[in-house]
C-alpha cells in the first residue's frame, strides 16, 4: 500500500485537532502553547502534502507553497520567542501559569 | 522628468526608521526619549506626504508577483501611516505613565521600543495593503500581530498589562493558527498561493469537468477557517471575546492602535482574499449568509453590551465589536455578480478611513484625561465642559461620529452601509443595524451626559501640550470636513476600484 494524499491530509487534521482540542481543554498556558504550535505544524504537513502531490503540467509541484512552510516555521519561531517572554514576564508577577489565576479582567 | 518612484520606498523608508529607532535605542546615552516619538512622526508624516508622488508600475505581472501598487493598496499605506503618526502623538502623552510600569536600571531605559514597536506594525501594515500572494498576506499579518503581542503586554509591572498580553498571544496564536491551515486548503484546492492567479484559474476550476466541479466542500472549509481567522483580528462576534480585556489592559495608545490598525488590516486582507472567490457565483452564494450571520452577531453583541459598561475603555471596545459589524454588513451586500468589489469596496474604504479618525479622536481624549484624573471610567469625565471646553467640545465630536448623527463622517459612513444593505434587499440585516444604531445613541451620549450634566469634584482645569492639541483640532476638522464634503474621497476611492 503507497501513502496517498488522503493519508497525509488524514494525518495533518488530526494533528490539528489535538491542538485545538489542547487549546480548548488544557489550563495551563505552556500546554496551550505548545498545542498552538502543534497547530501550526498540522498546516506545515498538509502545505507540503498538497504541493507534493498536485504536480502541474510541467511536471513540477508548486514550490511557493513549500517556500510558505519555511516562513511558517520561521514566524512560528518569533511567537515562541515573544509568547514564551510574557509568559515569563507573567509568572515572575503572579508565581503561576494556570488560566484560572489570570482573572483580575472581568471576562 | 525623474523616473516615477515605486510605493515600495514607502515600506522600505519606514523600516528603515524602525531600525534606526531600535539602534539609537540601544545606543542612546540621553534619559528622555520623547525625541524619538518626534522624530518618528516627522519622519511618517513626510513619508505620507512622499506617498502622493508614488506611482505603481503598470508593467509588472501581477499573477507572478507578491506585491501590487494599485490605488486601492496607496490609500490603505495612507490610512496606516496616518494612523502610527496619530497613535505616536498619544505615545507622548502617555510616556510619563508608562515609565512608572516599566522595570529599568536607568531613567528611560526601554521606552524607546515602545515608539519603535508601532513604527514596525505600521510596515507590516502597508506591506499587508499591498499583498497579492497568501505568503506575504500571511508575514506581513505576522509582522503585524508579534508586534501587538509586544505592545499589549509592555507595561511588565502592571498586571492588568500582563494579563491582557497573555489573552491576546494565546487568542492571536489560535487565529493564526485557522489562518495557516485556512490558507493550506486554499492553496490545496486551487493549486495557487497567488491571489491574481487564483481568480484566473477558478472558473476553469468551477466549470463542469473541471477539478472542483461539484466538490466544493475542501474549498469552503479553508475559506471559513480563513473568516474565522480574519474574525479574531476585526473583532467580529462570535470571535470576540478577547477584545473587552485586551482593550482594557493594554496600554491606551496601544488599544487605539489595535482598534483602528487590527481593523484595517483584517478588512482589506478579508477583501482581498475572498474577491476572488466572491465573483464566483456558486461559492458567493454560500459565503453570503456566512458573513451576514457574523455582521448580525456582531452588531447585536457589540452596542447592546457596551451600554451596560461604566469603563470607557471597554465602552469603545464594545462598539468596536459594533462597528466591526456595520462594516462586515457592507461586504455581506457585495453583488454577487461583480467582477469585482465595486460599491462594497468604496463602502468599506470610507467607513474604515472615518473609524480611524473618530477612534483616534477619542482615545487621544480619553489619554489626557485619565492623565489627570488618574482613570479611565465614565465618571472620570464628569463636569468635563468646566475644566476643558475644548477636550469636552472635542470628545463631543467624537462621540456624534461614533454614534452617526448627521454632519459627522459616522453618519455617512453609515449611510454608505445602508444605502447598499438596501440595494441588495437584505431588509433583515438593515432591520437589525437600525435597532443597534438606536442602542449607540444611548452609550455614547452617556459620556456626552457625563461631561456636559454632571459635577466633577476636581475643578482643576487640563493642560494639553501644543502637539495634542494640534492633533486633536486635526481630528476634529476631519470629522466634520469630511462629514460635509465626502466626495473627493469618495472619487478617489471609485477610481480605485
Amino acid at each position: 500500500m503507497s501513502l496517498t494524499l488522503n493519508h497525509y491530509l488524514f494525518a495533518s487534521g488530526l494533528l490539528f485537532s489535538i491542538g485545538f482540542a489542547g487549546v480548548l481543554l488544557r489550563r495551563n498556558i505552556l500546554t496551550i502553547f505548545m498545542c498552538l504550535e502543534l497547530m501550526l505544524n498540522s498546516a506545515n504537513l498538509s502545505l507540503v502534502a498538497f504541493s507534493r502531490f498536485n504536480v502541474g503540467p510541467e511536471g513540477l509541484p508548486n514550490y511557493n507553497a513549500q517556500i510558505l512552510v519555511f516562513f511558517i516555521i520561521t514566524v512560528a519561531a518569533a511567537e515562541v520567542a515573544v509568547g514564551l517572554a510574557i509568559i515569563v514576564a507573567l509568572f515572575r508577577a503572579r508565581q503561576t501559569t494556570h488560566v484560572e489565576d489570570i482573572s483580575t479582567l472581568k471576562f | 522628468m525623474p523616473a516615477p518612484l515605486s510605493p515600495i520606498t514607502l515600506e522600505i523608508i519606514v523600516l528603515l526608521l524602525g531600525i534606526f529607532l531600535l539602534l539609537s535605542e540601544s545606543f542612546s546615552k540621553s534619559g528622555d526619549k520623547s525625541w524619538m516619538a518626534r522624530f518618528s512622526i516627522f519622519a511618517l508624516a513626510v513619508t505620507f506626504a512622499w506617498s502622493f508622488f508614488t506611482t505603481g508600475d503598470a508593467g509588472v505581472d501581477l499573477a507572478s508577483s507578491f506585491y501590487s501598487a494599485d490605488p486601492s493598496a496607496l490609500f490603505y499605506k495612507r490610512i496606516a501611516l496616518l494612523s502610527t503618526i496619530f497613535v505616536l502623538v498619544m505615545s507622548l502623552d502617555y510616556l510619563p505613565t508608562l515609565r512608572q510600569f516599566i522595570p529599568g536600571s536607568t531613567v528611560g531605559a526601554g521606552e524607546g521600543e515602545f515608539i519603535a514597536l508601532p513604527v514596525f506594525t505600521c510596515a507590516g501594515l502597508m506591506f499587508m495593503a499591498s499583498a497579492v500572494d497568501l505568503l506575504l498576506v500571511f508575514v506581513s499579518l505576522e509582522l503585524v500581530t508579534i508586534s501587538f503581542y509586544i505592545l499589549v503586554a509592555y507595561m511588565r509591572r502592571q498586571s492588568t498589562s500582563l494579563e491582557a498580553g497573555v489573552k491576546y498571544l494565546i487568542l492571536g496564536a489560535l487565529s493564526t493558527g485557522f489562518l495557516v491551515y485556512g490558507i493550506t486548503w486554499i492553496f490545496g484546492v486551487t493549486g495557487e498561493t497567488n491571489l491574481i492567479r487564483i481568480a484566473q484559474v477558478l472558473p476553469a476550476q468551477l466549470a463542469p469537468g473541471g477539478r472542483l466541479a461539484g466538490s466544493e466542500s475542501g474549498l469552503l472549509f479553508g475559506l471559513c477557517l480563513f473568516i474565522a481567522a480574519c474574525g479574531f483580528k476585526v473583532a467580529a462576534a462570535p470571535f470576540q471575546f478577547w477584545v473587552p480585556d485586551v482593550y482594557q489592559g493594554a496600554p491606551t495608545p496601544v488599544t487605539a492602535f489595535l482598534s483602528v490598525g487590527s481593523k484595517a488590516a483584517g478588512f482589506i486582507v478579508l477583501m482581498r482574499v475572498l474577491e476572488p472567490f466572491l465573483s464566483q457565483a456558486s461559492i458567493a452564494a454560500k459565503l453570503l449568509p456566512i458573513l451576514g450571520i457574523l455582521a448580525a452577531a456582531s452588531l447585536i453583541y457589540g452596542n447592546l453590551a457596551a451600554m451596560v459598561q461604566d469603563n470607557l475603555k471597554r465602552l469603545l471596545a464594545y462598539s468596536s465589536i459594533g462597528h466591526a459589524g456595520y462594516l462586515l454588513l457592507a461586504l455581506a451586500c457585495v453583488a454577487p455578480t461583480d467582477s469585482s468589489f465595486g460599491h462594497s469596496g468604496v463602502t468599506i474604504s470610507f467607513y474604515l478611513a472615518g473609524y480611524m479618525i473618530m477612534t483616534l479622536l477619542s482615545f487621544t481624549i480619553l489619554i489626557v484625561v485619565a492623565k489627570h484624573s488618574k482613570g479611565d471610567d465614565i465618571s472620570h469625565f464628569n463636569g468635563l465642559s468646566k475644566r476643558s471646553p475644548f477636550l469636552a467640545f472635542a470628545m463631543l465630536v467624537a462621540m456624534m461620529s461614533l454614534a452617526g448623527v448627521p454632519l459627522t463622517v459616522g453618519f455617512y459612513g453609515k449611510f454608505l452601509v445602508f444605502a447598499s444593505a438596501v440595494q441588495q434587499q437584505q431588509f433583515l440585516l438593515v432591520g437589525i443595524s437600525l435597532i443597534t444604531v438606536a442602542a449607540g445613541f444611548y452609550y455614547y451620549l452617556r459620556v456626552v451626559g457625563a461631561m456636559y450634566w454632571k459635577d466633577s469634584s476636581d475643578e482643576a482645569p487640563i493642560r494639553v501640550s501644543l502637539l495634542t492639541k494640534f492633533s486633536i483640532a486635526l481630528l476634529v476638522f476631519g470629522v466634520v470636513y469630511l462629514g460635509i464634503f465626502p466626495q473627493p474621497i469618495l472619487n478617489m476611492l471609485s477610481s480605485a476600484w
